[in-house]
């Protein structure tokens, strides 16, 4: 660590004595070892030796930022350079500025070496696994990686924390086949500190590989009917990080075009729906300790009982629009579970479908979407009757939140985020007649 | 560099890979006047990849010394010789890996930030001074250069620039019940440099003009009724189809990992209508969008022909995978960074043109749309693509209509392409634009416009 405070020292003074009035650099080394499976068999070990420095500069409050992925004197140096020149062709903007000083803190989480035998044994159980208990499964790509990471973050302001951490992750993606029929494929992404985690057993991998069997009896659906869509854990982090990009990043609101805009402390969904950052979390697996823009990282909602509690702004954007900047910048977002289980929400859905994946377009920026539900099953009265294929769904984002007609008490750690089963309604579903 | 390269490898009996690369980005963007980004980006390594008993051993380091590249080296040989002892696989070596030689010889010529920074500065007070009511203005500028050095313990030696650049302008406006619409569009650029592709900014007017004329035709714009309809595919997004509906599925990977496409060399997936190429360089006789020569497995790129006449006839093969189905590699292993190994992907993938007039295939149609605007796709191993289309009109007997919102339209690529009954005779280029495929790949599609049926979202 002290090469890298040393580096980052290094690049601070040469960017003030180059002239810029402030500044702040993230320096870092890593490495990650990954195991690749492709099409069921082994494919590829990989290993990566990474390191960088990204800096920023504000000079006569004009902005240039820089990064590089070699720490020796001539690239840092051209690097400083390129910076401080941004800045002298940027423009001028008083909301720019660099982290405000905190107690400064190391903080070290996770698995700090990996143990290689032990993961390579439990992907090699794992791949042994699915071939014996889902015959019909294909694993089209496994990537299996330990990534371990320190950085530095300082800044003229006398900011200076550290960071290290490693941990284990797991991406499958996969499809099911017979002799007549193959599923659209899926993808569980899972991190994990244990090397021996059965990853079978991990978040909800078992299931998903269940429901894709099921789906090889899929149909096309035909007709279009407004019901109650019911979002996976998977799905549902997808669409919820897309509602907080969409109505609470940085860009909608500097741009004044979030449908949210105005909503802070007001009511934007249903009492049931809470959302919150949970970072520092022991749920989560490292989370985030620095936030993008230097401080130190806390948790906190986004949406409390169906209140808009926070915007999820960087601190730009923050100072741009007057609004409060967000306590953590990563997305390890949690969705609080409910009080009913899947079953009984099921019960209660006349006309539905199960959404496990979705494939759409960017929203608009009033929230409509549209796409189609990927490895999906019809709901009919009160019980899933069909996995389909070829279904689009379509709805609006922010009358979705409000729509809320259950939250599952289950909920799937994926390590990164927690996400229970979400029913919402006046999902339009329709099918090619 | 290059000595050193060649001979670390010299005498290796496996096949083995030595790549050397640096990148160098500049962006610039700019939010209704503030210029939110103002970046550049260097990053520079070297990666070995090493083929044992069927399986692949890779390392990589930011560092470009000949101390790094045998440090790489020897630790990809390490990663394949442990895989090798743990999971061998019964397969042949790569006797397709044979010699190949490119030196790219024209320079890449950087820009220094403030000439982005002045220019899209430009353009945006142009935006505000000329649209003041817009709710919201964007404009992006992304400058760059790939330059790749190649060895292969087969002797290949291939040097090339992969150099890009390109400018977004996007624009929003509010509906008169307060919602927000808006539409993108890529101004001018391509392969090369900065003065390559741009020199004033009101050269570029006319069509920020064109751009806000369709956004206030989208304002007014309605939804399209959900399901299956009658389309014109515009040639401006055309290549969506080729790339997105079709192109992944006959990437051999994806066909060894049980797509659609497998089992149906041979067969009449399309329309007669349909010609499918992933072009490697040149494409209907001009030079290809982002030209590839030599891929980063040290094969000398060809044109891979996917569909002839509507028969599947070839997939996109890395060496291995050509070995597998019995074909020739053509080319289509890349790599993205330094640190990424090589994987089947498409170059420069079009549908060639047909015959037929866009006003006279629009005429064709008694109801149904015409799709003009894209923004991203995906697509499936059962062939079951979407791709978000955000601008376009409804035809009602022959004519266009309203604009429409944004939307999503999705098919089954075999059963869409043998739908298709009318093809236009102008091709167009989208060439702005990444694959995601565990790694980003610039890469270009292009095709004619098209008329097929496809589902539509919609209320």
């Amino acid at each position: 660590m002290d090469k890298l405070k040393k580096a980052a020292e290094y690049i601070l003074d040469s960017l003030i004595s180059s002239g810029g009035d402030m500044a702040q650099v993230s320096v870092s080394e890593g490495r990650v070892e990954e195991f690749n499976v492709d099409a069921g068999e082994f494919s590829l070990i990989r290993s990566v030796f990474n390191s960088g420095a990204s800096m920023k500069v504000i000079k006569d409050m004009k902005k240039g930022t820089a990064a590089v992925n070699q720490l020796d004197k001539e690239a840092v140096d051209n690097a400083v350079a390129e910076c401080i020149t941004a800045a002298e062709t940027g423009v001028k903007d008083e909301a720019l500025s660099i982290a405000e000083k905190e107690e400064n803190e190391d903080f070290v989480s996770g698995a700090l070496s990996p143990d290689k035998e032990k993961f390579f044994d439990s992907l090699l159980k794992f791949i042994d696994d699915v071939k014996e208990q889902f015959p019909e499964i294909m694993l089209e790509q496994v990537i299996a990686s330990y990534s371990y990471g320190k950085h530095v973050v300082a800044n003229t302001n006398g900011v200076l924390f550290t960071e290290e951490d490693g941990s284990y992750s797991v991406s499958i993606m996969y499809s099911a086949h017979n002799d007549t029929a193959v599923t659209s494929f899926n993808c569980v992404v899972v991190d994990y500190l244990d090397p021996s985690q059965d990853i079978l057993e991990a978040a909800d991998v078992r299931l998903m590989l269940e429901r894709a069997v099921e789906e090889l009896k899929a149909e096309p659906f035909t007709g279009k009917f407004t019901g109650t869509a019911v979002f996976s854990p998977a799905c549902l982090s997808e669409f919820v990080s897309t509602i907080t990009d969409s109505f609470t990043g940085d860009m909608s609101l500097i741009e004044g075009t979030s449908p949210w805009k105005d909503s802070l402390g007001k009511k934007v969904a249903h009492d049931d729906f809470n959302v919150s950052v949970i970072p520092l979390s022991d749920d989560i697996v490292c989370g985030e300790r620095i936030t993008s823009d230097g401080y130190k990282a806390e948790n906190f909602d986004v949406i409390k009982d169906g209140v808009l509690e926070s915007f999820c702004l960087s601190e730009y954007a923050a100072r741009k629009t007057g609004l409060p900047r967000a306590k953590s910048s990563s997305g390890c977002i949690r969705v609080k579970s409910g009080k009913k289980s899947l079953d009984e929400i099921i019960k209660n859905i006349e006309n539905g479908i199960l959404v496990c994946r979705f494939s759409g377009g960017e929203p608009a920026g009033n929230g409509d979407f549209s796409g189609v539900a990927k490895n999906s099953f019809l709901i009919k009265d009160g019980k899933i009757a069909q996995p389909l294929s070829e279904t689009m769904i379509s709805g609006n984002l922010a009358l979705m939140v409000k729509c809320v007609e259950g939250i599952s008490e289950e909920s799937v750690n994926y390590g990164t985020c927690i996400m229970p089963y979400a029913a919402f309604g006046g999902i339009t579903v329709s099918g090619a007649n | 560099m290059n000595d050193y390269m060649k001979n670390i490898l010299s005498g290796e009996k496996c096949h083995t890979e030595l790549r050397s690369q640096t990148a160098r980005t500049r962006r610039v963007s700019v939010v209704a006047g503030s210029l939110v980004g103002n970046m550049s980006s260097v990053s520079k390594g070297i990666g070995a990849r090493v083929y044992k008993d069927g399986v692949w051993g890779f390392a990589s380091k930011s560092s470009t010394d000949e101390l790094s590249a045998r440090e790489v080296l020897s630790s990809a040989k390490e990663n394949a010789l442990l895989l090798a002892s743990k999971r061998p696989q019964s397969k042949s070596p790569l006797a397709n890996a044979v010699k190949a030689e490119y030196s790219e010889s024209a320079l890449f010529r950087d820009v220094p930030q403030k000439t982005l920074v002045d220019f899209a500065m430009a353009v945006d007070a142009y935006i505000e001074k000329t649209y003041p009511s817009l709710s919201s203005r964007y404009v992006g500028f992304s400058s760059g250069c790939i330059e790749k050095t190649l060895v292969t313990s087969e002797g290949t030696f291939a040097y090339q620039l992969f150099p890009r650049t390109y400018m977004i302008v996007s624009m929003s406006a509010r509906t008169s019940d307060g919602e927000v619409v808006e539409l993108f569009d890529v101004l001018g650029g391509g392969e090369g440099s900065f003065d390559d592709h741009y020199s004033e900014p009101a050269l570029l007017f006319p069509q920020i003009d064109s751009l806000h004329e369709e956004l206030m035709k989208k304002k007014e714009g309605i939804f399209p009724d959900a399901g299956e309809a009658l389309c014109i595919i515009d040639s401006s997004i055309a290549g969506m189809v080729a790339h997105e509906a079709v192109g992944h599925t006959v990437e051999a990977d994806l066909v060894l990992a049980g797509s659609v496409a497998a089992g149906a060399l041979g067969q009449q997936v399309a329309s007669p209508l349909i010609n499918l190429t992933d072009f490697a360089h040149t494409a209907f006789g001009k030079k290809a969008p982002l030209p590839v020569y030599v891929d980063d497995e040290g094969t000398l790129c060809q044109d891979t022909v996917i569909i002839k006449d509507g028969v599947l006839t070839g997939y996109m093969n890395n060496l291995e995978s050509a070995l597998h189905f019995g074909m020739e590699p053509m080319g289509n292993a890349r790599a993205y960074a330094f640190s990424d190994e090589p994987l089947v992907r498409m170059r420069n993938t079009a549908i060639h043109p047909g015959k037929d007039k866009l006003e006279d295939m629009i005429a064709s149609v008694d109801k149904g749309y015409y799709l003009t605007r894209t923004q991203n796709g995906q697509a499936d191993t059962t062939g079951e693509f979407m791709f978000g289309i955000t601008m376009g009109y409804e035809i009602i007997n022959g004519k266009l209509g309203r604009a429409l919102r944004d939307t999503t339209i999705s098919g089954v690529a075999f059963n869409m392409l043998k739908s298709v009954d009318m093809l236009s005779d102008t091709v167009q280029w989208d060439f702005a634009g990444y694959c995601g495929k565990k790694q980003p790949m610039p890469v270009s599609m292009g095709g004619p416009s098209i008329r097929c049926k496809v589902n539509i979202g919609g209320r």
